[in-house]
Order: C-alpha cells, then sequence, then structure tokens
C-alpha cells in the first residue's frame, strides 16, 4: 500500500472572499506532514478540499500521480482519503458503533449486522485501551460520552473506512495527554504500514511529536514546506506570521506577599467536585490544570453560579452561594466559557448586541444606543478587534476574533473576579499573545483571574500557581519555581509531586 | 435568475413590504376599482386586526425553542366574547369589561409561559392544548348562549373613519408598530429576547433569566391577542364561537413572510405588518377575482403554501 497525493495552486473563493488563493501541499505514503498556519490562513479550506466536501474553484489534485476530482467526500473516501475534524461530525442521538459504521453497516444478506458491526467497534476501541473510560463501549449513545472520547470515536469512524491517506484536522485538541501519546504510537503503526497523515494542530509541542514535514500556509497561500528536524519554532512562527516572529518575554512582576484574598473556597463539592479548598488573591493568575474533563470546569460553572454546588465561598470578605450568573455578576464575577459557539457567542447577532449581552441594563429605557456604541467601539478598539463594523455578524470573525468579542463583553464591566475556561483553544499564535497581554493587564489593575487551561505551556508562562486536578479533587498546588511540566504532568496523573525530588 | 438572486439577497422585511405594493396595484388588472385611495384604507385597516394578533406571535417566534402560540385565535374569541357579554353595550361598561379580556388574555400567556419553561413541554403542545382550555372556559362563561352587545363608541373608535378617514384600528396598528420596535430594539427586554432566541446557554451564562424573558413573551402574546379580540369586536359588531380561529394560521404565516426566522433569535415587527398586508391583499385580490369561497380557500392555502417553502428555502441560503 502506497499512495501519494498533491495539491498544485487550489484556489477557493466563497463569493467574493478568498479562502484559499494558491494551496499547494505533497504528501507521502509512510510521512506525517503538518499543516500550519494561523487562523484563517486557509488551513481548513485545504483539507476539505482534499477530502471532498468543498470542490475548489480552480488548482488540481493528484493522487499517485493520477488527476481527481472529487464531489463528495464519499468519493474521496472510495479511494481511501477520510479526515478527523475538531467539529466533530457525529451524531449525538445514535450509539458509538451506529455512528462509526454510519453509510458503511456491515450487512447479512438482508440486514445489518449488529454482531460483526460491535465486534468491529470494539477492535477500534481497543486501540485506545487504558485510555479511555469503562462507559466507551459499541453501545454508548455519544452523546453521554465527554469531549475527548467523543474525538476517539470520531478517529475510529475514520479508520472504519480503511483510508490510504488519514487528515487529522485539530483531532487533538480535546484529548488529554496520554491519548495524544497513544494516538502517536497509532500514527507510527499507520505509516510503518504505508499510509500518509496530513496533521493540523495549532500545539507546535504536538507538531513536532507527530509530524516530518509542515507546509506553513499564511492568508490562503502555501508559503513553504520544511523538514522539522532542522527548522526552530521562530522560524516556523516567522513563516505563519509576518514580521512577528518574536513571541515576546513575558516580564512579570512578582505578587506582593499582602495581596488581598479575592476569594476563598472551602469544602466545595458537587456533581464532579470533591472537597475543593483554595485562595485567590488580587492581582493574582491561578491557573488550574489536569487532564481534561476533570472538575475543572464544573468549578468554574459552580464559581459562577451555573451549576449547583455545596460548600463556602467566601468572595471580597462576604459569604455568597450564587444560584444563577445574575448573582455572580452583581458582585463584578465574570466567566469566559469554553465553547466559544456554543456557550459564548450569539453567532447570529451582531458585535454590538454580543458585547453588551450582560450589561443592557445600565443602558436605560429606551436604550441609550450612541453610548453603547461608543462604549462598544472603545473596547474594540483596546482589543484591536479585527471587523467590519460594530453591525457585522458574530459568526463572521475568525476564531481570534471571536475569543476577543467573549472576552470583551466581560472587560466591559470590568470584573474584580474572572474566571475562564480554556479561552485559547483553537486560537492562532498572534491572537494568543495579544490575548496574554491583556490578561497581564487586568492583573496589573487588581483583578483576580483564575485560569483553566489544557495547554500546560500556558500555565507554565503565565501563572502565578496551579492548582491541579484529577477526578474531581485537587491533587497539588505548585507555585513559583515549582509550576514545571514534570511536576504538571505527575500531578494530573493522581501523584504527589511534592514527594518526588526537584 | 440574477434578479432572483438579488432578491433573495435582501431584507426580507423590505421583500415583503414590497410584495404588497406589487399585489396592491397587481389587483388593478383583475378589476380596475380595486387601486383607490379607499380601497387601500380598507386593506390596511383589515390587515391592522391580523398584524396586531401577529405582534405577539412575532415575540414568541424570535423566543426561539420551538415557540409558537397556537392558542392566539382562542384568546381573541375570548377576549371579544368577554366584553360583548359583560360591558352591558355602553361606553362605561367598556373599561372594566376591556380590563377583564385583557387580563385574561395575559393570564393565559403566563400559563403558557409557565408550561413552556417551567414544565417543559413543548410550545405546539401547550398552546394547542390551552386552545382547548379556552374552548372549554368559553362554553362557561356564555353558557352555550352568545348574548350581550357592543358598546357602540367601539365601532366610531376603531372601524369608522377617526382621523382625516383613517380608521382608528390603523393609528393603533402604527403606533403599536412603533411600540413593538422600541420594545425589540431599545429596551434590555428586546436585546435579551433576541439572544433567548438565538443561543439560551449563552443568554443564560451573561446573566439573562431566560425563563422570566420566555414568560413574559408569552404573557405579551396573550395580551396582544386579547387586544385584537377587543378590536375585532369594534369591527365585526358580534361574536361568534370562531371569531378568532381563522386569524391563527394567517398571524404565523405573516410572521414568516416578514422575515422572523422560525427556528428564533432574527426577525422585526415591520416585517410582520408587511407581511401582514401581503396576506391581506392576497385574500382581497381572490375575493375581487371573483372566485367561489371554497376555490378561494384552496388557493389561498396554496400560496401561503408557496410562500413558506420560498421563505424557507431563503433561510437557508442565508445560512
Amino acid at each position: 500500500m502506497s499512495v501519494s497525493l498533491s495539491a498544485k495552486q487550489v484556489v477557493k473563493r466563497y463569493g467574493g472572499v478568498v479562502a484559499l488563493a494558491d494551496g499547494n501541499l505533497e504528501v507521502e505514503a509512510g510521512e506525517v506532514l503538518a499543516l500550519l498556519g494561523a487562523n484563517g490562513s486557509g488551513k481548513s479550506t485545504l483539507s476539505k478540499i482534499i477530502t471532498g466536501v468543498v470542490a475548489p474553484n480552480e488548482g488540481q489534485l493528484h493522487l499517485d500521480g493520477k488527476l481527481v476530482s472529487f464531489s463528495s467526500p464519499n468519493d474521496a473516501r472510495k479511494v481511501g482519503i477520510t479526515a478527523v475534524y475538531q467539529e466533530l461530525s457525529l451524531i449525538p442521538d445514535m450509539t458509538v458503533m451506529e455512528n462509526i459504521w454510519l453509510t458503511h453497516e456491515p450487512r447479512t444478506l438482508w440486514r445489518v449486522n449488529k454482531a460483526a458491526m460491535r465486534r468491529g467497534t470494539r477492535d477500534l476501541l481497543a486501540l485506545f485501551d487504558g485510555t479511555i473510560s469503562a462507559g466507551l463501549t459499541p453501545d454508548a449513545l455519544v452523546k453521554d460520552l465527554p469531549p475527548d472520547e467523543r474525538q476517539i470515536v470520531e478517529i475510529c469512524k475514520a479508520l472504519s473506512h480503511q483510508p490510504r491517506l488519514v487528515i487529522l484536522d485539530e483531532a487533538t485538541a480535546s484529548l488529554d495527554s496520554q491519548q495524544v501519546q497513544r494516538l502517536y504510537e497509532l500514527v507510527q503503526d499507520w505509516k510503518a504500514r504505508g499510509m500518509a497523515i496530513v496533521f493540523v494542530s495549532h500545539r507546535m509541542e504536538e507538531i513536532r511529536l507527530f509530524a516530518d514535514r509542515a507546509t506553513v500556509l499564511r492568508n490562503g497561500r502555501s508559503v513553504g514546506t520544511r523538514d522539522l528536524a532542522n527548522t526552530t519554532d521562530s522560524e516556523l512562527v516567522e513563516m505563519m506570521i509576518e514580521g512577528a516572529a518574536q513571541l515576546g518575554e513575558r516580564t512579570r512582576a512578582p505578587l506582593p506577599d499582602d495581596a488581598p484574598v479575592r476569594l476563598k473556597v472551602s469544602a466545595l463539592r458537587g456533581a464532579r467536585l470533591r472537597n475543593i479548598s483554595f485562595e485567590a488573591h488580587d492581582g493574582e493568575l491561578l491557573g488550574i490544570g489536569g487532564l481534561h474533563g476533570q472538575g475543572q470546569s464544573e468549578l468554574l460553572l459552580a464559581l459562577f453560579g451555573a451549576i449547583p454546588f455545596s460548600g463556602s465561598v467566601v468572595l471580597s470578605g462576604k459569604s455568597v452561594h450564587f444560584r444563577h450568573p445574575r448573582q455572580a455578576m452583581a458582585c463584578d464575577v465574570a466567566f469566559v466559557p469554553g465553547d466559544r459557539a456554543t456557550e459564548g457567542l450569539l453567532l447570529s447577532r451582531s458585535i454590538l448586541e454580543n458585547l453588551h449581552l450582560p450589561s443592557w441594563a445600565k443602558f436605560g429605557t429606551p436604550l441609550k444606543m450612541d453610548r453603547a456604541r461608543a462604549d462598544a467601539q472603545r473596547s474594540v478598539e483596546e482589543l484591536q478587534l479585527v471587523a467590519e463594523s460594530l453591525d457585522a455578524l458574530a459568526s463572521s470573525l475568525s476564531g481570534g476574533n471571536a475569543q476577543k468579542v467573549v472576552i470583551g463583553k466581560w472587560l466591559l464591566r470590568s470584573p474584580k473576579l474572572l474566571l475562564l475556561n480554556d479561552p485559547t483553544k483553537g486560537v492562532d499564535v498572534g491572537a494568543k499573545g495579544e490575548f496574554y497581554q491583556l490578561l497581564d493587564k487586568l492583573r496589573q489593575s487588581g483583578a483576580a483571574i483564575i485560569l483553566y487551561s489544557s495547554d500546560d505551556d500556558e500555565l507554565i508562562g503565565l501563572c502565578d500557581r496551579v492548582l491541579v486536578f484529577h477526578d474531581g479533587r485537587l491533587t497539588a498546588e505548585l507555585a513559583g519555581d515549582q509550576v514545571t511540566r514534570a511536576n504538571l504532568v505527575t500531578a494530573s496523573m493522581g501523584a504527589h509531586p511534592a514527594a518526588q525530588p526537584q | 435568475m440574477t434578479l432572483l438572486r438579488r432578491l433573495a439577497q435582501m431584507n426580507p422585511a423590505l421583500l415583503a413590504l414590497l410584495l404588497a405594493v406589487v399585489l396592491f396595484f397587481a389587483g388593478g388588472l383583475i378589476n380596475p376599482n380595486f387601486v383607490n385611495v379607499n380601497q387601500a384604507i380598507n386593506i390596511v385597516r383589515l390587515a391592522a386586526f391580523l398584524g396586531i394578533i401577529a405582534a405577539g406571535q412575532t415575540l414568541v417566534i424570535i423566543s426561539g425553542g420551538e415557540g409558537i402560540d397556537l392558542s392566539v385565535g382562542g384568546v381573541v374569541t375570548l377576549a371579544a366574547i368577554l366584553v360583548f357579554r359583560f360591558s352591558g353595550g355602553d361606553t362605561l361598561g367598556l373599561i372594566p369589561a376591556g380590563a377583564l379580556a385583557l387580563a385574561a388574555g395575559t393570564l393565559i400567556g403566563v400559563i403558557n409561559g409557565l408550561g413552556v419553561i417551567a414544565v417543559g413541554i413543548p410550545p405546539l403542545v401547550m398552546t394547542l392544548g390551552m386552545t382547548g382550555v379556552i374552548q372549554g372556559t368559553i362554553l362557561v362563561v356564555t353558557q352555550g348562549q352568545l348574548i350581550g352587545s357592543t358598546p357602540p363608541i367601539m365601532a366610531q373608535l376603531i372601524s369608522q373613519p377617526l382621523i382625516l378617514g383613517i380608521p382608528g384600528v390603523v393609528i393603533l396598528w402604527l403606533a403599536l408598530g412603533g411600540l413593538m420596535w422600541l420594545l425589540l430594539e431599545r429596551t434590555t427586554y428586546g436585546k435579551q429576547l433576541f439572544a433567548v432566541g438565538v443561543n439560551r446557554t449563552t443568554a443564560r451564562l451573561s446573566g439573562v433569566r431566560v425563563p422570566r424573558v420566555v414568560i413574559t413573551t408569552y404573557a405579551l402574546s396573550g395580551f396582544l391577542s386579547a387586544l385584537a379580540g377587543v378590536m375585532l369586536l369594534g369591527f365585526t359588531q358580534t361574536v361568534f364561537l370562531n371569531l378568532g380561529g381563522a386569524y391563527l394560521f394567517p398571524s404565523i404565516a405573516a410572521v414568516v413572510v416578514g422575515g422572523t426566522v422560525l427556528a428564533g433569535g432574527k426577525g422585526s415587527y415591520w416585517g410582520t405588518m408587511s407581511g401582514a398586508l401581503v396576506l391581506t391583499l392576497i385574500d382581497s385580490l381572490l375575493r375581487a377575482a371573483g372566485i367561489e369561497q371554497a376555490y378561494q380557500s384552496i388557493i389561498l392555502g396554496g400560496i401561503l403554501l408557496a410562500l413558506l417553502s420560498i421563505y424557507g428555502r431563503q433561510h437557508r441560503l442565508r445560512q
């Protein structure tokens, strides 16, 4: 089984917008090619063209040296090309096995062969043995699975087509580090068997782990392909972002010892939280780490009054128990949710309405729209938001800009306690840098910030202290020099890093 | 093709208004007497009743969550019957009877809202069930006998020319149009209503009390339907058990033709007003063409289906 695919000068336009101006890539059997680029650089469009999801306006695709064109994902699948997407293509109300075998169910003469389907599913899931919970069975409903296991089902679905070329489009974003490691082992096996893999990711660390070569896209054009072994991160970043080579050294003033306590949580319990106690100070950036789905999001939601909990919470010296986000907001608490599209934005409404959704009441009745616009305009400039106008729909924004709107609506309220649920997931490097500066500014203005991040580098680079979660418990509190990758990983597995020599 | 495409990209509310103007002048081709000022006023007067009922429907549909109010017809009938029965046929009696009708409509809306958001009954089922309850209530109130009378002042205020030859109901409708614009575009409730229609999780995580917004919306729908019922009595001068029923399907159609998206979160009342004009014009045109009653119903139903399918397609194009 050997395969080679090349895309040459592929162009895709949506109306007047050019999504891909000059897309080129070549990938061969036995290698992993990374597709790199900032949000909106055309990575997704190029991978969708290769898999037949979108038809290009111009350009050529060659498979094994022969010119091909796909009019549907099914066409591409027939010749052995499938993709695993970050935005999952699973049907929530169907079972794991029904999803995996959808449209190519094993059949007996006259009906679907459920036994074969179940067997096939078990074999596929066995690839991830040890990294998945007992709840992930062929007959489990997809809607009952956590995000990481849904992603694994998505990967199994692609594998069920026995592809020759697989595109992993941000397929690692929801996986924990063990699962990523397992996927890496699988990819090695695929390579050995002559498969070709295209790997799309924002995480440099994973790109280095998985890929042999990288093709970089910028503003819809392929700007070059490099061997990763002899190319540095900053060289790649420079290719991705014109003229923005340095990511910047963050200079951080140490937290004064007498910083007042903004938040004191004692013995907090909830559906997935067991006996959580900690403090957060004014001007402190408190990180929360650990594997995915260990209760980090639940803690933030509970503190914001969005889900029920028991235990004591003292905010600004007053004992509080929020039962609705509205009450938390009245005490200057803000929450930036993890999923922009489903929790953070009103996609089909304007930027203006998104920014002011929590704050309309302060503009009186009838609403003083001039003042609302002026406020929003100022915040847009402060955030360096790139948008056509305040009236542009939130759905027209790129990932980084959309996230700025989600954050901007809370900055407009000058929060004293800011809760962030993995805010940089799927945001490009440039926007991340701006976002970090924003956090720093807020910190300096005296706000307490609690940041859950699935990216260890972010926790190490940004936070004064890091709380590590495992299975709904706090397993470690790391401060200062203790915030190291080794300690984070150890604690996230549920062990005590303090017991380990540094 | 390009013209069609350009039309499809236009603001649907504007498109509906344009369609209304085109239909009006098309009426002249069928019957030259169709195009004159009196006829125009008459059509706007007829459209006003539908437009007022559809105001509540617009709010409910914008609120999303499969929101729809099938009890508007029942509320219209109930409100008209309450005024007819309890006003005693005089001006002074109109005030308590009118207040009773509006309160009854609002109460029905609140119960609809509670059923939908607190109990979790799908709006379609909740409001359809409510229609049955209302019909029963009407029988209890009337004991099966529709006795009563209409205060004469109502005819003067509503259907006869009030200012510059324009009937009161039209002036009231225009005023309602202004108020609805204010409500949707210039109040916190309006902004939160759209947010609830688009994404309830986002709305809640931004501090919106979603249940309160939904209950308020159904309550407003009940109130506005009751208001329409009182108005309609001033026009018909009498009541019958199915007075409002005929307005149910057109009230939904007017909202959709006016560009409000059935999935919620997007729409306007001036679009609905244009939609009400379009539907009333189609109805009047069919009458003017001298088509038999039964065939009129068949053709009107067909046109509504065609319009709704066109708007459904346009919605997909936009996504």
